[in-house]
């Protein structure tokens, strides 16, 4: 993961290197397998040959016995050498994902620029397994390539024009229905996503269930529902259509290509160069012969889709972080001062602002992109285009950004919650030493006390996947608490109360500003309730500071601060 | 903020939509068929015929072998050289039809299927959802359906070719020697124990796996969805060690899995060579004896090994049959309901989950609504609204207001009538919508942009709407401008895989849906609040006109709402405790007073409002420097 990254290449290098001691017992074993299959229909005909023809009941039990020993053989090559390659696909598929998580929740971000979160989970889970599966599938190749040589060695050693017949027949069969069946399958492809289209559709309509009651549309819903299924039935019946006739198409052709290998053995035989039993080993081995071919035509295939989600996935190894950790360190003792100086990041332009330790900052901005751009550049999800930040006098530009969230914690107003407890959520980030009664205060003092009341199972109640479970006004809560329970000496926090009611907002902000006393708190936010417990509030308005001063100054001397704050 | 969200979270047990018995599955289906009876019978005879004409082929190079047996001229193999070609074209004429007509049926089928099963979801009461979570209605509507689907796109026509090859198989055989059918079923007992076998241990194995995988993929989308936060707080490790766990007990009981199938497959090759070696063995004593010739046993053998891939393949396909099986009865469960879950008939859909009682009293008496003694509770023993009488007279605007859990969204709901109330009545005295006859429409904090054009989305609310009504809806709530602005305009793929809305624009489009159905009755539940507060002003202004002109009932936390209202109803602990004008129960010294006071105090100029004066602001270090304050 350092410099530029890997490319998709390296990713495929690293899944087959990684798997090595798999991969090559899985071909090792799978070329058994192959050859086993191979000598199966050999061995009827040698059986025939040798003992139904001639009637002797000693080299019937013979060949039986070799027969028999042969399926041992392919039997146990098979299964452990399958296992081997599932195991070298699931585990380099492992592997990926873990590294793929790694790089996204990285300090120094980016790996989320430009990619939703649906999509990078994605990329963790399908294209992970994708990647993985390479290595079963050159496990595969080289197996199918040991069948066909062994099939070939053996042909040829029966007849060599009935060989060739059937190694240079079985290539060509199979490009001929591959460029017969190119043309239905690009088609079927296009249909089939087609057909994928509907049940996306359901799935976005039973998501916005309750907006469909809300304004009961559920009968236009469903008369929508009933055209894209009608729409979607009649592509995947075309699809389907096309992939009978495939289907009807590559039967016809192999059963010709059988007529040929029997008329063409049968006149060898009948001339005396092959036996009888050569003559029905080799119409077998030409039907097994289209195994192996065909899992060419699907190893291909997979690596195919393998180099492309392996470009993904180095896609996202090799983003580029958003800011580049420096290698000052911060004072042991954080005393926890802020300065802004001549700052300009996004909408914001030339802030100069001081922060003393302990202090109590209100931030208002008039335009929300003006507080987007100021948290980003105090997180250190990104540096400021100009001028400096500074923590304790170290520039933030110079530090390693997982130190300064250490050290200051930016609250974001969208801030998620996880699945687990409502307790656990709150003390996830809480040092290892508080003692338990911290997190009680913590949520007491922002509200989430109530949260716990009201749900079953207080504190121990489970949280479901980004909190879902909890109302939003619940949400925002136990987040905040989650902030206040860190117990970071600098501490930011966005717009905590925007769903809570007007009540429970007044007792937060009082609760916030007292567990908060004696440590710099900065709250960005338009609420009046949380602005009038800061001791001094910065009018943000036009990307500039336009006036500080207690919330209440504020209110009386200025018409845009009132306009922001007071609806 | 009673919302649906947190009485789920109140739900210890779990509760799941129904599913159907194997009997009522069987009905569903047998019902699904009726109507294509003459598809099915076809597309089974012309299956029928396509196997047969293959099994002429085994015989024919038998036939090849017994005349290099007796030493025929060379040209004497021409003929069934010539008919094994015949076959093949005729084999795959006959396949490819076959196999459309199978896919006809089984695409047509599935596609009812998941028609009526969307109808019955959509239709389902709300409540009923909530209890059984929607993830329990997304996964039949995504897994359950994609599961079927791919089941009858490639498991239907694969299984009903490779049972038709057995079992025509097994009869070739006998047809050429009773005895080789005797000796190839030596194989069955291995088999059929086998399988049985195999799903007994599959079953539970895989309902396992794709337990890990959905906890797999939660805790991906957790992690990934939720990586600023966990970098904000410092939580890589923790959440880099979850994945890691979740995923590598994925990958094991997936290991599990694979292990299971290679054991099944191993013992299938004792079942093959078992069979192979009695058929040749049969052809051995057979040609001996003089009952059979050469050409014969080679031709029984030939039938026996082209046997291994259909008999593999349908032991295989057992499995996806089965899980099928049980989608199905996922599905049937809900698309089946008796329609007694859907209380009013079909004909009356805007009332089909409205249970309380709609009557169609006149609006002369001026109430557009009438709740009377109304009561509700998520669960038994919780009630949250006790005995609610309340009067929403045509045209006015009533705000609700009260703390977090007293009940006001439950009250809202119960109105718009998503949910059904426990005791009591809503009667609605209104014509129905012009949009889509719903007297009553819902806007709440919950917001959903459906996947598709926006014109699409819109056009839920109202399904006739032209593009021009369309903008004016958008106009109205203050939307046309970033909408027109949009890449291809109101066009524009939104949603899910499309273009992103902000949150302010999505609860617009909320607010235009409104505007489009165009109900007499509007409920609106903190349509506003999720916005951020800079936004939820701009959405405020908007909601006044969306419901202007309507009966509305506005669920407020920001007290603004209620001042501009024309009446305001305070709730408390599920009940109602004040009704009256702004100004007069400001006046009145009650609870909202109170709260009025409380919440205009923070935004009061002067201090000392009540959270100032604890904190003095000298307890912490002054002002160090102030450059620019102004």
């Amino acid at each position: 993961m350092g410099g530029s990254g890997p490319s998709g290449r390296d990713v495929l290098r690293q899944v087959i290197s990684g798997q090595r001691r798999d991969v090559a017992l899985g071909s090792l074993l799978g070329a058994g397998h192959q050859a086993g299959e191979a000598l199966v229909p050999v061995l009827i005909g040698v059986v025939i040959d040798q003992a139904v023809a001639g009637g002797e009941v000693t080299p019937l039990l013979a060949w039986l016995a070799v027969l028999a020993v042969v399926y041992v053989g392919l039997s146990f090559s098979f299964r452990f050498g399958a296992r081997a390659g599932e195991r070298a696909a699931e585990q380099a598929a492992h592997v990926l994902r873990v590294q793929l998580v790694t790089r996204v929740v990285d300090p120094r971000g980016g790996a989320e620029n430009g990619r939703l979160p649906g999509a990078l989970t994605s990329i963790a889970t399908e294209d992970a397994k994708r990647v993985g599966t390479v290595a079963m599938a050159v496990m595969f190749g080289f197996s199918a390539l040991m069948g066909l040589l062994v099939g070939a060695v053996v042909l040829l050693r029966i007849s060599i024009p009935l060989g060739l017949v059937v190694l240079v027949g079985t290539p060509v069969l199979l490009w001929a229905g591959h460029l017969l069946s190119k043309p239905l399958e690009r088609r079927s492809e296009a249909e089939q996503e087609r057909a994928a289209h509907a049940s996306g559709v359901a799935a976005d309509l039973v998501a916005g269930l309750r907006v469909l009651k809300g304004i009961g549309a559920e009968s236009a819903a469903v008369a929508r529902y009933r055209r894209t299924s009608r729409d979607s039935l009649v592509a995947t019946l075309r699809a389907a259509r096309a992939e009978a006739v495939q289907n009807g198409m590559v039967l016809t052709l192999t059963g010709v290509f059988i007529a040929v290998v029997a008329l063409v053995g049968g006149r060898l035989a009948i001339d005396g160069d092959i036996s009888l039993g050569q003559l029905v080993s080799a119409v077998g081995l030409a039907l097994f012969l289209l195994g192996p071919l065909e899992v060419f035509s699907w190893v291909n295939a997979d690596f195919a889709q393998g180099r492309a989600s392996a470009a993904r996935i180095a896609g996202v190894l090799a983003a580029p972080p958003d800011v580049v950790p420096g290698d000052a360190r911060l004072p042991e003792r954080l005393s926890g001062a802020l300065r802004l100086r001549g700052v300009g990041h996004g909408s914001l332009r030339d802030i100069d602002l001081d922060v003393a330790p302990g202090e109590v900052l209100g931030v208002a901005a008039t335009d929300p992109a003006d507080a987007a751009a100021l948290l980003r550049c105090l997180s250190r999800q990104a540096d400021p285009d100009t001028g400096v930040i500074e923590l304790d006098g170290v520039p933030l530009r110079d530090l390693d950004p997982a130190d300064i969230r250490m050290a200051m914690l930016v609250a974001e107003h969208d801030a998620d919650l996880f699945e687990g407890t409502l307790h656990g959520n709150v003390t996830a980030a809480a040092p290892a030493a508080a003692d338990p009664g911290a997190a009680l205060a913590a949520m007491a003092a922002a509200g989430a006390d109530e949260v716990a009341l009201a749900v079953p199972r207080g504190g121990d109640a489970t949280v479901s996947e980004r909190g879902r479970s909890l109302s939003g006004g619940q949400r925002q809560r136990v987040a905040l608490a989650r902030a206040l329970a860190a117990d970071r000496p600098v501490l930011v926090v966005h717009d905590p109360t925007t769903a809570v009611d007007a009540v429970t907002e007044a007792r937060i902000a009082t609760g916030v500003r007292e567990i908060r006393r004696g440590r710099t708190t900065i709250l960005v936010t338009t609420s009046p309730a949380l602005l009038a417990v800061a001791d001094r509030v910065v009018l943000l308005d036009g990307g500039r500071i336009a006036d500080t001063a207690p919330h209440a100054d504020l209110v009386e001397r200025h018409a845009a601060y009132r306009t922001a704050v007071l609806a | 903020m009673t919302t649906p969200a947190s009485s789920e979270a109140r739900e210890p047990s779990r509760y799941l939509l129904p599913t159907a018995t194997p009997a009522e599955t069987r009905a569903a289906m047998r019902d699904l068929l009726r109507p294509h009876r003459m598809l099915l019978l076809g597309g089974f005879a012309v299956m029928v015929g396509a196997t047969a004409v293959g099994l002429a082929t085994q015989p024919l190079l038998g036939r090849i072998v017994d005349l290099v047996a007796e030493r025929h001229p060379a040209g004497a193999i021409t003929l069934p050289v010539v008919l094994l070609g015949v076959v093949a074209v005729v084999q795959g004429v006959t396949t490819a039809l076959g196999l459309s007509l199978v896919s006809r049926l089984g695409e047509t089928v599935l596609a009812r299927l998941r028609e009526r099963f969307v109808d019955r979801a959509l239709r389902l009461p709300l409540e009923r959802v909530e209890k059984a979570g929607s993830g329990d209605l997304t996964a039949r509507v995504t897994a359950d359906v994609s599961q079927i689907a791919e089941a009858v796109r490639t498991a239907l026509p694969e299984l009903s070719r490779s049972l038709l090859s057995i079992v025509l198989t097994l009869v070739a055989l006998a047809v050429l020697d009773w005895r080789f059918l005797v000796a190839a079923l030596l194989a069955v007992p291995i088999q059929a124990h086998t399988a049985r076998w195999y799903v007994r241990n599959a079953v539970p194995l895989y309902a396992r796996q794709r337990v890990a995988a959905g906890a797999q993929q939660q805790q991906l989308l957790d992690t990934i969805g939720g990586a600023a936060t966990v970098r904000a707080f410092r939580l890589e490790a923790e959440h880099i060690d979850q994945v890691t766990r979740r995923s590598w007990s994925a990958v094991e009981l997936t290991m599990r899995g694979v292990q299971l199938v290679l054991r099944f497959y191993s013992r299938l090759h004792v079942a093959e060579y078992t069979g192979l070696a009695a058929v040749l063995v049969a052809g051995f004593v057979l040609v001996r004896s003089g009952s059979a010739s050469i050409g014969t046993a080679t031709a029984a053998a030939l039938y026996f090994h082209s046997l291994f891939g259909p008999i593999n393949s349908a032991l295989v396909l057992i499995d996806d049959a089965q899980s099928a099986g049980a989608s199905l009865a996922r599905l049937v469960g809900v698309a089946a309901a008796p329609s007694g879950e859907h209380d009013a008939g079909p004909e009356s859909e805007h009332e089909n989950e409205h249970s309380a009682e709609h009557g169609a009293g006149r609006a002369g008496d001026q109430a557009a609504v009438t709740v009377s003694g109304l009561g509700h509770a998520y669960e038994p023993g919780r009630p949250v609204l006790h005995d609610v009488d309340l009067v929403l007279r045509t045209g006015e605007r009533v705000a609700l207001v009260g703390a977090s859990g007293a009940g006001k969204t439950t009250l809202a709901k119960l109105i718009a009538g998503v949910h059904r109330p426990a005791t009591g009545s809503v009667r609605l005295a209104v014509a129905p919508s012009a949009g889509n006859g719903r007297p009553v429409a819902l806007v709440t904090q919950e917001v959903h942009v459906f996947a598709g054009p926006l014109a699409d989305d819109l056009r839920l609310a109202r399904p006739g709407a032209g593009d021009d009504d369309l903008r004016e809806a958008l106009t109205l709530v203050g939307a046309l401008d970033w909408a027109e602005a949009l890449p291809d305009g109101i066009a524009t793929v939104v949603g899910e895989g499309g273009h992103r809305l902000t949150p302010t624009q999505v609860q617009q489009v909320a607010l235009a849906r409104l505007v489009l159905a165009d109900p007499p009755v509007a409920v609106l539940d903190e349509a506003t609040a999720e916005a951020g507060s800079t936004g939820a002003r701009a959405l405020e202004s908007a909601a006044d006109r969306a419901i202007e002109g309507r009966t509305a009932l506005v669920v407020a936390h920001r007290l603004t709402q209620a001042a501009t209202a024309d009446r305001v109803v305070v709730m408390d602990a599920g009940r109602i405790v004040e009704i009256g004008a702004h100004d007069e129960l400001r006046a009145g010294g009650g609870s909202y007073a109170a709260l009025w006071e409380a919440w205009s105090d923070t935004r009061a100029p002067h201090p000392p409002g009540p959270p100032r004066s604890p904190h003095p602001p000298n307890d912490a270090p002054r002002h160090a420097t102030n450059p620019k304050s102004t």
